[in-house]
Order: C-alpha cells, then sequence, then structure tokens
C-alpha cells in the first residue's frame, strides 16, 4: 500500500512500481484533469503541483510521490467555485480545446504563489514548457497576469 | 433579417458554454470514455513503406491469457471506403501496406498490456516493395504504383480567360516557384474510438469533426441500414482536419465485431504524428503578368501536392484564384499524386496555407518590380463583393454532370479585405514602418528587421457535397437543444450556435443548449470543416430556430389570442400582441399546457428548411497580416517580434471566440513558415515524431499581444451577417511572415525558414 496525498485527502492504494504517478492519478483515483498526451514530457498537459512545484506528471514514477503534497487541477476549483486563476481564464477565453488548459493553470498558479513581480514577457517565457496547440498564447498570458493582479489586489486588502 | 446594430445575443461576448469544464478539467474527451465489459485494442503497423503481407502468424499471441482476437485483412470488409474530401481512399486493411505506420493487424485483450504483449507477439512476413518516397519519383513513368489506379490523380483546372491573350496584354511577365515541407497536425491529446454491437447495431464513441459523415461510411462499410449506426462524438482536442473518419475507428468496429464485446482503441503520440495524417508534401511554379500601371493580366500557376498512401486530393481548397480573381485571364492546375508516406489530407487551411502562399510570392515579386508598396497593390487588385468567383466553376460544372442544372452566376456575397488592409496597415504603423523592398527598416548589430503583410481567402462551407442542417427542439420549460452534427474542437461553435438560435427566437443563450455529436438525434450534416460551422451550420440554425417561432406563434394565434400568428411577436420568452404589449402568455405556459382535448402538449421542433441560395457555395472569408520580424545574420534565428492581425467573418458572432481562431490561426502559420516540417528518412519512416524533434510554436515564440481587428462586412446570406473564419488566418500568415523575412534580408527563403536555410540563402554557409 502506498499512501497519496491529493487535493487535500489520503488514498492508500497499490500501486506497481512501473506505474506513473499521471497514470494512478487518472485510473486510479479518477482524476481525469490530469490530460496525458505525449508521456515523454515534451507537452504539459499532464503538469501537475507536487508541493507546489509544476511537473510533467508522466515523467514521475508514482511511487515517487509518496509523503508528497499533490494538487491536481480538480483541487482547484469546482465550476460551481472556481478558482481565480479558472475565473480569470474563463473571462479572457484563454483556451479553445482545452487539453491543455489544467496544466496550464496549474503552473500559473505555481508562478503566482510565488507572489514576485511578473511581466506578461515573463509569464510567457514560464510557460513554454507547454504546448498550446489551439494559439491561446496571448490569451493565456493576458489571463495570468489579471489573476496576478487580482491577487495582488487581494493581498494588499488583507 | 436585422443588420448587426440591432442585435441582442449575437456579437456579445458570452463565455464559452464549455468553458467551466475546461478551466476545471471536467471536461470529457474520447480518451476519458469507457464503457462496462470494454476490452482494449491495439493496432499493429507496417515497418516498411511498401510492402506485400505474405503471411500473418497470430497463433501464440491468441495464446495469452486474457486475448480476446485479432483482425487481419482477411476479416476486413472487401469495400473501399472514402473519407469525406478523398482524405482517404481504400480497404480498411489489404494484403498490401503502402506507408510506414500503416494498419496491419488488430488485437482485442481484457488489458490493455496484455493487448500490447499479444501485438508484439504477432510475426508478420513481408514481401518489400520498391516503394516511392517524393514527389519526384511519383511522377516517374517508371515509378512503382502506390495504388492500382496509379500514382497521378487527374488535376483539377480552374482557368478562365486565355492566357495566350494575357501574355500579349502584359507590360511585364515574372516567373518563381518554390516548395513546401510537410505539417503535422501534431494534437496535444490524442484520440480513442469505443465501438460497441448489440446485434445489427453499433455504436461508436469517438472525437470527430464530421460524426454524420463517419456514421454513413461505418454503415456503407459494414453494409448497415443508417439506423443501425450510432455515432457519439466526443469532442476533439486540437484537430486542425486531423480527426474526420479516420481508418483507426473503421478497425475498432472491425474489431468489437469479431470479438462480441465493446473495445476501445486509443492512439498513442506516435500513432497520432506518424500513422493518420499530414499536411500535404507540395511545390508551385507559376507566372504574373502585370501592366505598368499594377493591373494584374493573368496569374498562371500549377502546383502539386502529394497525397501520401490513402489520400486521393487534387481538389485542394485553392481559394487564393478567386483572391486575385479580377485579372482577365487565370489558369490554376492542381494535381495529386500518391506515395509511399503516410496519407496526407486537409489540414487547416488546405490549399490556401501554400498555394496561396506561393501566388502571395508572385504578388511581391511584380510589387517589386513596380517599385510599389504591397499594400497598395494588394489594394488595387483584389476582389470585391459582387465579382464572379473562379473557383466555383470547377465545383459547379463537376456538380451540374449530375444535376443537370445550369451554374448559376456566382458572385461573392461580401468583401471586408480593403477594409482590413487599410485599417490594418494604419494601426500597424505600415507606412512609418515601410523602407522599400528587400531593406531592413532597422539594422541593431547582427539583428535586422524587416516588416511584411500576407492577404488570403478561404471559403466558408462547401454547398456541394457539404450539405448541413439543424433541428431546434423546443421544451416544456421554454428551454431549447439545438442539434446540429458539428464539432467541439475548441471553436466554441456550441456557443456562437447557441447564440444565433437564441437571437432568432427572443430567449438568452443560457437557455439554448447545443447538441452536437449524437447522430441519433442530429441531422445529417457536413461537419465542422470548411470553415462550415458559423456560416453554413449557423444559416440552419437559424431557419430551424424561425421554424420553431413560426410554429409557436401559430399555436398561440390559433388556441391563445385568437389571432392570426403575423399579429404576434417572440420577446424575451414571452409572446406578445403587437401593439398591445399588456396582451402576452409566457413562452413556457404555452409550451407546458395541452392544446387539443386529447391532451398534447405542443411538440416544437424547428427545422432547417430554407436552403442557403447557390451564391452562397461562394462565400468567403478574408485575413490580411501584418508582421514584424527580426533576422538574426550570425545564426540565422528569426523571431517575431509585432504581429496585427486583421479578419473579415461578416458579424462577429462573439468577438473573444473569434479572436482565439485568428490568433490561433496565425500562430499556426507562423509554425509553418518557420519550424514546422516532417522529417522522412529514405525508408519513408518519419525521423521526428515528437515534441522535440518536430518544433511546433511555444509560447514565447509569438509576441505577447497579438491585437485583432475586424471588418465591419455584412454578409447579406450568413446568419445575422455571418462569415466562417477559422482557416484565412493560417493562410495569410505564411505569406506575412516570409515577406517579412526578405525585407529584413532581401532574400526569399524556403518554407520552413529554418536558420540553416536563412544562412545558405545569405552565403554564410
Amino acid at each position: 500500500m502506498t499512501q497519496f496525498h491529493v487535493n487535500g485527502r489520503f488514498y492508500d492504494i497499490e500501486v506497481s512500481p512501473d506505474e506513473t504517478l499521471a497514470d494512478v492519478l487518472r485510473d486510479k483515483l479518477g482524476f481525469r484533469g490530469v490530460h496525458v498526451s505525449c508521456e515523454r514530457g515534451e507537452c504539459g498537459a499532464c503538469t501537475i503541483l507536487m508541493d507546489g512545484k509544476p511537473i510533467p506528471s508522466c515523467m514521475v514514477l508514482a511511487l515517487k510521490a509518496e509523503g508528497k503534497e499533490i494538487t491536481t487541477i480538480e483541487g482547484l476549483g469546482s465550476p460551481g467555485n472556481l478558482h481565480p486563476i479558472q475565473k480569470a481564464f474563463l473571462e479572457e477565453h484563454a483556451f479553445q480545446c482545452g487539453f491543455c488548459t489544467p496544466g496550464i493553470i496549474l503552473s500559473a498558479k505555481a508562478l503566482i504563489d510565488r507572489k514576485e513581480p511578473l511581466t506578461a514577457l515573463q509569464v510567457s517565457h514560464a510557460l513554454d514548457g507547454h504546448i498550446c496547440r489551439c494559439g491561446s498564447y496571448p490569451q493565456i498570458v493576458k489571463a495570468i497576469m489579471r489573476a496576478a493582479d487580482s491577487q495582488k489586489k487581494e493581498l494588499r486588502h488583507e | 433579417m436585422s443588420k448587426s446594430g440591432s442585435l441582442k445575443i449575437v456579437g456579445k461576448n458570452i463565455a464559452e458554454k464549455d468553458g467551466k469544464a475546461k478551466v476545471t478539467g471536467s471536461f470529457q474527451y474520447a480518451g476519458d470514455f469507457s464503457i462496462p465489459s470494454m476490452a482494449y485494442g491495439k493496432i499493429l503497423r507496417s515497418p516498411y513503406a511498401h510492402a506485400r503481407i505474405k503471411a500473418i502468424h497470430s497463433e501464440s499471441a491468441q495464446e495469452i491469457p486474457g486475448v480476446l482476437g485479432i483482425v487481419t485483412y482477411r476479416d476486413a470488409p472487401n469495400i473501399e471506403w472514402v473519407a469525406p474530401y478523398n482524405n482517404y481512399k481504400g480497404l480498411i486493411m489489404d494484403e498490401r501496406v503502402r506507408f510506414v505506420g500503416d494498419e496491419v493487424a488488430a488485437v482485442a485483450a481484457v488489458r490493455k498490456d496484455i493487448a500490447e504483449k499479444a501485438m508484439d507477439l504477432i510475426s508478420v512476413e513481408y514481401d518489400p516493395l520498391p516503394s516511392v518516397l517524393s514527389i519526384e519519383d511519383a511522377i516517374l513513368c517508371n515509378a512503382p504504383k502506390v495504388r492500382a489506379e496509379g500514382n497521378r490523380k487527374e488535376p483539377s483546372v480552374t482557368a478562365w480567360g486565355n492566357l495566350d491573350e494575357g501574355l500579349n496584354e502584359a507590360d511585364f511577365v515574372v516567373e518563381s516557384k518554390m516548395k513546401f515541407g510537410s505539417q503535422q497536425y501534431a494534437p496535444v491529446g490524442t484520440n480513442a474510438c469505443t465501438a460497441k454491437w448489440e446485434g445489427n447495431q453499433v455504436t461508436l464513441w469517438t472525437a470527430t469533426q464530421t460524426p454524420s459523415e463517419l456514421k454513413s461510411i461505418v454503415a456503407e462499410a459494414f453494409q448497415l441500414p443508417m439506423n443501425s449506426v450510432r455515432v457519439i462524438a466526443f469532442p476533439c482536442s486540437s484537430s486542425f482536419g486531423l480527426w474526420w473518419v479516420n481508418n483507426f475507428m473503421l478497425i475498432t468496429v472491425l474489431l468489437a465485431k469479431k470479438i462480441g464485446r465493446p473495445v476501445k482503441i486509443e492512439l498513442n503520440q506516435y500513432e497520432s504524428f506518424a500513422g493518420v495524417k499530414r499536411r500535404h508534401l507540395e511545390k508551385s511554379r507559376g507566372r504574373i503578368g502585370c501592366k505598368e500601371t499594377g493591373d494584374i493580366v493573368f496569374i498562371d500557376v500549377e502546383h502539386i501536392i502529394d497525397n501520401g498512401a490513402y489520400g486521393y486530393k487534387s481538389d485542394v481548397g485553392f481559394f487564393s484564384c478567386d483572391l486575385w480573381g479580377r485579372s482577365p485571364h487565370g489558369r490554376y492546375v492542381v494535381e495529386g499524386v500518391s506515395t509511399n508516406l503516410v496519407t496526407a489530407g486537409c489540414m487547416r487551411g488546405v490549399g490556401d496555407v501554400t498555394l496561396n502562399a506561393f501566388v502571395e510570392r508572385l504578388i511581391d515579386l511584380a510589387a517589386i518590380r513596380l517599385s510599389m508598396d504591397p499594400v497598395d497593390f494588394r489594394l488595387k487588385n483584389h476582389v470585391r463583393a459582387g465579382d464572379i468567383l473562379r473557383k466555383g466553376t470547377g465545383y459547379w460544372d463537376r456538380v451540374s454532370e449530375f444535376r443537370g442544372k445550369k451554374r448559376p452566376s456566382v458572385c461573392l456575397s461580401s468583401e471586408g479585405l480593403g477594409e482590413c488592409l487599410r485599417n490594418g496597415a494604419e494601426s500597424f504603423s505600415w507606412k512609418e514602418k515601410w523602407s522599400g523592398w528587400g531593406k531592413p527598416y532597422k539594422i541593431c548589430g547582427s539583428k535586422y528587421y524587416g516588416i511584411g503583410v500576407g492577404t488570403a481567402t478561404h471559403c466558408c462551407g462547401i454547398a456541394l457535397g457539404g450539405d448541413v442542417s439543424a433541428l431546434v427542439r423546443m421544451h416544456e420549460d421554454s428551454s431549447v437543444t439545438v442539434c446540429c452534427s458539428m464539432s467541439r474542437h475548441g471553436q466554441g461553435s456550441e456557443t456562437t450556435q447557441a447564440q444565433i438560435a437564441a437571437e432568432a427566437l427572443g430567449i438568452s443563450a443560457d437557455d439554448v443548449k447545443v447538441e452536437a455529436g449524437d447522430t441519433e438525434v442530429c441531422p445529417w450534416s457536413h461537419g465542422s470543416i470548411s470553415s462550415t460551422a458559423a456560416h453554413r451550420t449557423g444559416f440552419a440554425t437559424m431557419q430551424a430556430a424561425l421554424d420553431a417561432k413560426r410554429k409557436i406563434l401559430e399555436i398561440a394565434g390559433k388556441h391563445y389570442f385568437g389571432c392570426r400568428s403575423e399579429d404576434l411577436e417572440l420577446e424575451s420568452g414571452k409572446i406578445l400582441k403587437k401593439g398591445e404589449p399588456d396582451k402576452w402568455i409566457a413562452l413556457q405556459e404555452l409550451l407546458s399546457k395541452p392544446i387539443t382535448d386529447t391532451g398534447t402538449v405542443p411538440t416544437i421542433i424547428g427545422e432547417a428548411g430554407t436552403c442557403m441560395p447557390p451564391a452562397d457555395t461562394f462565400c468567403r472569408h478574408f485575413s490580411a497580416h501584418f508582421a514584424e520580424v527580426e533576422v538574426d545574420i550570425e545564426t540565422g534565428q528569426i523571431a517575431i517580434v509585432d504581429y496585427f492581425a486583421t479578419q473579415d467573418s461578416g458579424t462577429v458572432l462573439n468577438p473573444k471566440i473569434l479572436e482565439s481562431q485568428v490568433v490561433g490561426g496565425a500562430i499556426l502559420g507562423c509554425g509553418f513558415a518557420l519550424t514546422e516540417e516532417l522529417i522522412f528518412d529514405d525508408k519513408g519512416r518519419i525521423l521526428n515524431p515528437n515534441f522535440v524533434d518536430y518544433k511546433v510554436f511555444r509560447s514565447s515564440d509569438f509576441p505577447i499581444r497579438c491585437p485583432v481587428l475586424f471588418s465591419k462586412t455584412y454578409d447579406p446570406v450568413g446568419p445575422f451577417g455571418a462569415k466562417g473564419g477559422g482557416e484565412g488566418p493560417t493562410c495569410a500568415a505564411v505569406p506575412a511572415i516570409a515577406q517579412a523575412v526578405y525585407n529584413a534580408i532581401g532574400v526569399w527563403i524556403d518554407i520552413p525558414m529554418k536558420p540553416e536555410k536563412v544562412l545558405r540563402e545569405l552565403g554564410r554557409i
């Protein structure tokens, strides 16, 4: 039995040594928002947060995730209760087919959570691990800047 | 129909209906689907570009516990199937393989890993045959035959006027040629197909842009009546034409039939890159004749494309001939040839991404000869609304053979390209930056900067061979389902169709659901191909909504108001008597209460009974793009530093949705222009079937901002004045970048303009 800590809950399940974290999250734990495409860490679609850092989950063996805090897109918000980054993506229409979207939103979260000043150019470069084949990059950058701005405002209010 | 000024829902930035599901990761793709007792299938693929199968030994694979069955060509029906627009023409499997990756057998097992293991144990004896791996080889008279029909398909010709006269009339003639690499759809997110047989009923769950076509083809291939086939289409991830009707879907059906259980085949990234289809390898040559005044007298182009193994096209959509169709003479000849490379097919902007780039090159060369600004030259010569369209001639002639009708005069219904060019040039500060042909407007060390403009047009669906329909079903609480067969691959059609229906019905777009994938409820439709959805499907949706409205008002007049339906109006969910605003009933009341003694509630299903006018076959959308590039003459690297897109899609149904289509299209075109190219080795294998070796644009490859300007065009035929828009932007990007690079460094570079080609052309390597 291996214990996984995903989106705030604990799961004890059997995994084999050759299973990837992406497979376990999708197929054994049902987090279908973990989108797998290239299976070699090139496209970024399966990105999740491990202890707050974005990683392609297809490149990590599941056993390596034991004791780590995992966040998938399902851990951010739900259709009825969107996370501010998800809201910004919706408002800026920062997606087309939506396949790369969960991974990019999680990378954006890690970026914004650093709480450092961000320029649009930095955001653009920070997304280079992801492929949005539909080509929504300018809208994605805009949405992330918008979400970062709203977080800054929130911080000021606190 | 009302002009865009009085519209309430069309034209508004309504958030995409699928948006919340997409940003929360709950949006379902074909790979997410499963059903009880489902088996997993894997496809064994050919290692040879061309071979005859001598024997297939599958005994040891069959013996593995958990294997449920294997299919080979012996199990396949002996019926050739043809994909939309000849994107595939062949048997599901036969005793010959025609490209590396061609399907040889498929195995089903209770688990995916068992299916993979079994696949490795199938041994195939091949008799390798000589293969054809390039356009040049395909046309040799002693070339091995890829297909029984021969390697060369009858060319598709569009010609008008008289070229000899054109040569006499022209003050000068400029010639050129170009060669293009093959672009891969390179989908992020692959596809899966699950098929289930119950008696003679077969159901397929897969991602497709053409659910109706898939239904028809499965019915034909397996000799079933159409009511025995049901397709439930999932949204595609990035598709661009990749997922229409693909052979692996038919193999899944075959496998499910053989094992008597539902089976799912999910393609991996390699199979999506190397086993389905790609953009054609293409070559153009031709000439342009002009007057010293800058008027084009003729354009004469010969274009050749490779169809790969199973494509069978020569009718690529080269609508660029219409863009300069004002010239009195013209000739466009497109020939398709077969090769033993992976099948080639229609990818976003097919024909116009390449052939248009070449025509734009001719246009540029003529403008250079005249020392004329490229924007001015385009403004002088581009097509106008009301002009005869040239491309139409080919289509209509073919169809008239069996319809026996005379071709009506086909004129362009609307045009906003001039507005796009003028306003775009102003916003881009074109005049300030323009420093003349082949001259950088700025140099910083080894970095040379140039600007470029590119124009393009493409169809808005094709009527002949691409019929569309829609149904609008009213529910008892006055919510609405629009049933129209199309795809949801990111172009926001489920939202824009809802906007059209809501506008026509006088209700909120929130109350409209769009069912696009289930062929059991959607009428037959051409699907989301050829930039069809906004214009042609939108027209059908609007007609169906108006028909529903008419039926509602008839019932209201007869049963509630005792007046003619013409005296009633449907507005904000209420039926009102015109001129008597206090007399009304709620739409919900009418729809939920019985209207006859037998107690039937009104069944309102609006149908798209009105056909689009024939001229609409020849509606076009237009794009004009402006780019600024930086070329490093030390490294050959090209960077796009500024980009400005303009678009004429008629009335804009939803600005944010169309904007993302335009920008996304531009980025795909920029990728084709600069980095994307499949590399084949001398055995026909693809050497770069992955995202490291095949370079698609990433975020920092494109400017962080890309303004989009829409023309204020209103199309007299389209729904509320709307036209298509998905493909033109890809086509305009390629010549804009090519011209900008030329203006930066003074030499033309072949596409894709990779650094080594830049350095070679500059004589630095």
